[in-house]
């Protein structure tokens, strides 16, 4: 057995283990190769392994696995438990995060998926002149655009480039979605961390790739005052989540308590919803880090309190007795107020996963087919171009190209062009720019008719009661989008 | 008589706040005079308006990079001013439907409206 115990000490398994087998102390990495150990041997693994290496096993990079797991949140059944994916320094930090899907797997007994490439056959690739056509084109206007470039917004500044944006617009949800802006946001904005990250490292640090081959790395990391590591990654979604929803601007404690979720497989985004309601309730007062990363910290020992939190948002405001809960279909709101940017509201109210602000994305408006038809400030308008826009998500999530991508394609005519040539390229179709909104409206339909099999139909495509007649400060707006305007963006797809 | 306005300065703009400059952001009151527009308080400021992308004038979008309709709108005292700088960015799905001044609303009307940089097509950087 050299073999297998060079393999559990390997930096690697010690966080693959702590993203899947909690409550156990993070710092007992010896009961935790234990745990690893046993597992491993349980499914002859190391034999699997010992079978298809040659020599000692240092590290994933050279072995080149890839290990999805759910941690001690989904143990617990939590509605907020997300599956988790260790990154290429071996962070758990990448998340299948929303909609509790960590407790699916976990309640069939799967603690980690390991993927191993060795003798798999790769993707076949039917032109590959005309993928590499379409690669470089894409690639072009990723490091072209000022959003996606090297430097440029994202690579800069990461996604919290968001906060003061967001803030100055008076849709940055505060305070349990009461306000749209938060005094303490620019101390935790993307700004913030890249100039404390360079006040602490004494040099500046742009951001890094989430996964092998990525142009645009807009994932950031935050260290400590002594320079090192704190956390990777600070999303603009859970400085928000754990920041200004939660009135808090440390981001120090923000960091701990984006640790913490990455260490128990907590969805951030869930999970600040979650502590916002708690704050309203009472159970501790807003603003208070402290308190907040001792209520996560319960979540991950699964004391009644813990537990309670949990189970989500939702489920918090139904035994607080609280009203103002921010979720669609049982799930939390991201962090664009619907009553100051009322085009996402739509997209929240109406997408087959609750509230969720990565399903509309935009394209170029020729190519969406709504533009000229109707006004695009009009309720009508915006859930046309909301229909558009989640049925190009859906094309562009199902190719396997990041989302973010469509920040350069939306401008840069030959970038779009570039995607299509490449899903042609692999797959040998003959699609063309109008395709993508027609697959992807297809693909919706298939969401659409699973929620409707499943009882979710047109009546759960709404937001809150709370935002149809609470005015947000500081434009005193209320989500005032009719629901026959809602019900036409899937009546009419 | 002139008035007073709320600056925030964001970013890399953080070093025309002066005294009140911290790394990542400046919050400055601005004195101006009565009928002072944006281009006064750029002025002011000593900050050309091509260093500015992103504008809010009390929350409502003014100006984007490649595409600044306010250089002529008039503040008021009290008045909440957030000045970001060329690396920022606001996709347009997260800003459909959010507020703009109206010489804004109506610099982006149409099909125009839906992009994520206004500038024709980014510079090429040398390399």
């Amino acid at each position: 057995m050299e073999l297998a115990s060079t393999l559990y000490q390997s930096p690697y398994y010690e966080v693959a283990i702590c993203a899947t087998r909690c409550p156990l102390n993070l710092a007992e990495t010896a009961s935790l190769a234990e745990y690893m150990r046993e597992t491993l041997e349980a499914h002859d693994l190391p034999r699997h392994f010992q079978a298809r290496v040659r020599g000692p096993v240092l590290s994933h990079h050279r072995f080149k696995v890839a290990v999805a797991g759910c941690g001690v949140a989904a143990e617990y059944g939590y509605a907020n438990a997300g599956i988790v994916y260790n990154d290429l320094k071996d962070r758990p930090t990448r998340y299948s995060g929303r909609g509790g899907l960590g407790s699916v797997m976990a309640s069939r007994g799967l603690k980690f998926v390991v993927v191993d490439p060795l003798g798999a056959p790769g993707a076949a690739i039917a032109d590959r002149s005309r993928f590499e056509q379409g690669r470089k084109k894409l690639e072009e206007a990723l490091l072209e655009h000022a959003i996606t470039k090297p430097k440029g917004g994202l690579n800069t500044y990461g996604t919290a480039i968001l906060i003061n944006i967001l803030n100055e617009a008076g849709g940055l949800p505060t305070r349990n979605f009461s306000s749209g802006r938060f005094e303490g946001a620019a101390r935790t904005a993307g700004e913030a961390i890249f100039e404390g990250n360079k006040q602490r490292l004494g040099r500046e640090l742009y951001n890094h790739a989430c996964s092998p081959g990525c142009i645009i790395q807009c994932s950031n990391t935050w260290h400590r005052p002594d320079g090192s590591e704190h956390v990777s990654c600070v999303e603009y979604e859970s400085t928000w989540a754990l920041g200004a929803n939660c009135a808090i601007d440390s981001l120090d404690d923000i960091a701990e308590l984006i640790r913490l979720c990455n260490a128990y497989g907590l969805d951030t985004i869930e999970t600040g919803g979650t502590l916002g309601v708690a704050m309203e309730a009472g159970v501790i007062p807003f603003g208070d880090g402290a308190a907040a990363i001792r209520l996560v910290q319960e979540m991950g020992q699964g004391t009644p309190l813990g537990r309670l939190l949990g189970s989500g948002t939702e489920s918090v405001g139904r035994a607080y007795g609280v009203t103002r809960v921010p979720t669609v279909k049982g799930q939390s709101m991201p962090a664009y107020e619907p009553r100051a940017v009322k085009g996402i509201g739509i997209t929240y109210a109406t997408s087959t996963m609750g509230a969720d602000h990565t399903a509309g994305y935009t394209i170029a408006p020729e190519i969406l087919g709504v533009s000229g038809k109707l006004d695009p400030l009009s309720p009508e308008g915006k859930a046309a171009l909301s229909r558009a826009f989640q049925a190009t998500t859906a094309f562009i999530d199902s190719t396997g190209h990041c989302l973010f991508i469509a920040f350069a394609i939306l401008d840069i005519a030959s970038g779009f062009e570039g995607m299509v040539e490449e899903c042609n390229g692999v797959l040998g179709t003959n699609w063309t720019n109008d395709d993508v909104v027609r697959i992807g409206a297809e693909i919706l339909k298939k969401e659409r008719a699973f929620n409707e099999a499943a009882g979710i139909g047109k009546e759960k495509d709404r937001v809150p009661e709370f935002m149809k007649y609470e005015p947000l400060p500081p434009h005193d707006q209320v989500f005032d989008v009719p629901d026959v305007a809602l019900d036409s963006v899937y009546a009419e797809l | 008589m002139g008035c007073v306005v709320d600056v925030w300065l964001y970013g890399a703009l953080a070093r025309y706040g002066g005294d009140a400059a911290r790394p990542s952001y400046a919050n400055i009151k601005v004195q101006l005079p009565d009928g002072g527009t944006v281009a006064d308080l750029l002025a002011q400021l000593g900050l050309p308006s091509g260093e500015r992308g992103i504008t809010f004038i009390n929350g409502q979008l003014s100006a984007m990079p490649g595409l600044q309709p306010d250089l002529g709108h008039l503040l008021h005292d009290g008045d909440r001013i957030g000045l970001f700088d060329l690396r920022s960015m606001w996709p347009f799905q997260y800003r459909h439907g959010a507020a703009m001044i109206p010489e804004m609303a109506s610099a982006v009307h149409g099909k125009e409206g839906i992009r994520h940089s206004y500038e024709r097509r980014p510079r090429k950087e040398a390399s």
